[in-house]
């Protein structure tokens, strides 16, 4: 993925990626990433959280406004297990939020 | 009391991580690496960094994933061949979840069954676009299988083609990717 996104970003179109896995885009040396400490497969939260999904989206779109150097990972300090709280919540009541 | 027990009490339990905060599986490069040699890699440099000259609520967006996801219409990517499939997806930015689906094997996608969005935050990007906070979306969106044992290949193929694609075909201003 890491691949991709340099070569995207090589083209002149602006990138930016959601990891799970730090140290993989730290190693691929990735331009831009979000850094999500989630699960692998959900990298924009929990099925049905519409509000956290758009925001993993959000945050991720303005790196691409606010990093100023080729390597920059943020992150959204948003811990998994309260994620899974909210997560459950939601499936108990069969709600969308 | 004995001194083994003694000594173990003291001992601070690991912490969790998904209390923490912490990447949920450390050390992922090395893991993989050791399970596929050769499938992980490092780069030496970084990419100089391309800037947005528009503001978002201008910027066509387009969305690019290893997780496998595809039209049901397409045929899926091979998840069985031992060196992977060095091929991608076009999938329509008007897609809803119930016409795609995901085909891969290397990451659970439960959830994503469920709901797309958790990997594939089309139906996202579909409301930011409807509401203006974004400028638009690329008619397609890009999809492939995060497994490849060849990674030369894989950047003259895959990468390069839908790297073509996102700044030629599509136009696209800002890319998001989302590495299942």
């Amino acid at each position: 993925m890491g691949l991709i996104q340099r070569a995207v970003e090589a083209r002149g179109v602006p990138t930016v990626s959601v990891t799970v896995a730090r140290d993989v885009t730290e190693k691929i040396k990735a331009p831009r990433a979000l850094f999500m400490p989630w699960p692998m497969g959900h990298h924009f939260g929990a099925p049905f959280h519409t509000v956290l999904q758009r925001r993993v989206v959000m945050e991720a779109l303005q790196l691409v406004q606010t990093a100023e150097t080729s390597g920059t990972i943020a992150t959204l300090p948003v811990k998994w297990a309260e994620v899974r709280r909210e997560a459950k919540f939601l499936t108990e009541q069969g709600k969308r939020l | 009391m004995t001194e083994a027990v003694k000594s173990l009490r003291q001992t601070p339990l690991p912490q969790d991580p998904r209390e923490t905060g912490q990447q949920l599986r450390p050390g992922l490069w090395e893991t993989v690496n050791q399970r596929y040699p050769g499938s992980m890699i490092t780069k030496a440099d970084y990419v100089p960094l391309a800037r947005l000259a528009k503001p978002l609520s201008q910027a066509r967006v387009t969305l690019i994933s290893s997780c496998g996801v595809h039209a049901k219409t397409d045929p899926p990517m091979d998840v069985c061949h031992p060196f992977g499939d060095f091929t991608f997806r076009r999938v329509p930015s008007a897609a809803r979840h119930a016409d795609l689906i995901i085909h891969q094997l290397k990451y659970p996608h439960d959830d994503a069954d469920e709901d797309i969005n958790v990997i594939f935050p089309i139906e996202r990007l579909q409301e930011l676009a409807t509401e203006g906070t974004i400028g638009g979306l690329t008619r397609n969106f890009f999809s492939f299988i995060g497994y490849n044992m060849d990674s030369a290949r894989f950047e003259r193929t895959v990468a390069a083609d839908i790297a073509r694609a996102v700044s030629e075909e599509e136009h696209a201003d800002v890319a998001l990717l989302a590495p299942a």
